[in-house]
């Protein structure tokens, strides 16, 4: 099993570290936890 | 946000790059409507509202800001909103159309509320904005401020200072009444925009180490002094190159490439954030108002010896039809004759000049540089001395 990320808030930047760091490895399993409904918003 | 709130972007949906089915399909697991409640960093576990329990390896903060608000009574009544997530601006957009309002105050004066008395007024709504101080955006010098000032009242947006307020109140003639110091004023909508703190309540309980901007200390790997914990964006701090400090300056350009660089170095490659010089910029009806660097006070207050200039230049030939003012100020230091900051104000090319100044701050250039630099040249596009050429030899000449 890859590496547990987890990652708290989906903003822009949450969103880009979990874009990044899967594209980067693919074997990590990455978790993105966000209080509200939508993610990656730009404000 | 603010845009879409104007129906300059007309469907919410143009707001979000990625959708949690996009992660999802790269094999991302996203939790939506989902309160992370605590934070173990010795068993390395996330606890969830709900009682779900996420171990980790690595964690991420990315827990951006939170809005401040001026903590008076009635200000959680329907019609006051903040702006911060995409569901105020749809529950404001709705609010607008549905009431339907006839007249906002937006309280305070920095960006948000530059941008929402633009957009607001756009819609032909009456539009006030009400202001601690007596100058719009204080980022700015108060001649640049005064230009801002003049552009909302040629576009009939009402400007009211030195005001405390107190309380918000079922309106008469509208919805809601605001109480303040300099009496009582009535509105449909009234918009908190005072300003906003970096979101750190996890981190602080988890022991992490905040900055003096209350920001959570990271290094330029975005790496927090807690092994495996990272922080990125608006929560985070980021080293300013120019006063050589760390700061937190909550923009979602910086967020983005500070994630970046996170989402590297967990998946294994190695990258370093180089820091920021301090650009921002907004618009405000035919005004573009940017900024970069250093104030003249933060240059003193980083141990330089401000000197510094403010001309009104031609941002294209003057001899040309359309041809309008730009006012550029430059702050550089007297020992080194390095430049420290500018800022600029104007129709089209404020923005562009800024954008050139960041990249004279990033790689450290003097006013000689700047006085003689090769700028591109056109009459009805640009000026064959550039206000930045005209600005940096008469700032030279003071030194």
């Amino acid at each position: 099993m890859g590496k547990q990320v987890v990652i708290v808030g989906a903003g822009a930047g949450g969103a880009s570290v979990a874009a990044e760091a899967k594209r980067q490895d693919p074997s990590l399993e990455i978790v993105m936890v966000e209080e509200r409904s939508q993610v990656s918003v730009a404000a | 946000m603010p845009y879409y709130i104007g129906d300059v972007i007309k469907d919410e949906k143009r707001l979000i790059a990625r959708t949690p089915e996009k992660f999802r399909e790269t094999g991302i697991d996203v939790r939506i409507d989902t309160r992370v409640e605590e934070i173990d960093p010795k068993a390395r576990r996330v606890h969830l509202a709900g009682g779900e329990t996420l171990p980790y390896d690595i964690l991420v903060l990315g827990t951006g800001t939170k809005p401040i608000l001026p903590g008076i009574p009635g200000e959680e009544r329907e019609g006051v909103f903040t702006l911060k997530k995409l569901s105020d601006a749809l529950r404001i957009k709705a609010w607008l159309k549905n009431v339907p309002c006839r007249k906002v105050i937006i309280v305070g004066a920095g960006f948000i509320g530059m941008e929402m008395s633009d957009v607001i007024r756009g819609l032909g709504i009456e539009t006030q904005v009400f202001h601690r101080g007596t100058l719009p955006v204080h980022r700015w010098d108060p001649e640049f401020s005064k230009t801002v000032l003049a552009e909302l009242e040629r576009h009939q947006v009402g400007f009211v200072t030195g005001v405390e307020v107190r309380a918000v109140e079922e309106g008469k003639k509208y919805r809601l009444r605001l109480v303040t110091n300099r009496g009582e004023d009535e509105a449909d909508m009234i918009l908190i925009a005072v300003g906003i703190r970096p979101e750190t309540e996890l981190a602080r309980r988890m022991g992490l180490p905040l900055g003096k901007n209350g920001a959570i200390r990271v290094n330029f790997s975005q790496r927090t002094p807690e092994e495996g914990v990272y922080a990125v964006g608006d929560c985070a701090e980021s080293f300013h190159r120019v006063s050589r400090d760390w700061v937190n300056i909550p923009l979602g350009d910086i967020a983005n490439k500070q994630g970046r660089v996170a989402g590297r170095n967990i998946g294994g490659g190695s990258a370093v954030f180089p820091g920021i010089v301090g650009s921002q910029c907004f618009k405000v009806f035919d005004l573009e108002v940017a900024a970069t660097g250093l104030t003249e006070r933060e240059a003193a207050d980083s141990g330089f010896r401000p000197v510094s200039t403010l001309i009104w230049g031609n941002s294209i030939a003057g001899s040309m039809p359309g041809n309008k003012k730009l006012g550029l100020k430059l702050v550089a230091d007297r020992a080194t004759g390095k430049l420290l900051g500018a800022q600029a104000v104007g129709g089209a090319g404020a923005v562009s000049r800024i954008n050139t100044l960041a990249c004279a701050l990033w790689s450290e250039l003097t006013l000689d540089d700047l006085g003689w630099l090769d700028l591109a040249y056109s009459p009805p596009v640009a000026s064959a001395w550039d206000p930045i050429h005209v600005a940096a030899q008469q700032l030279r000449r003071q030194i």
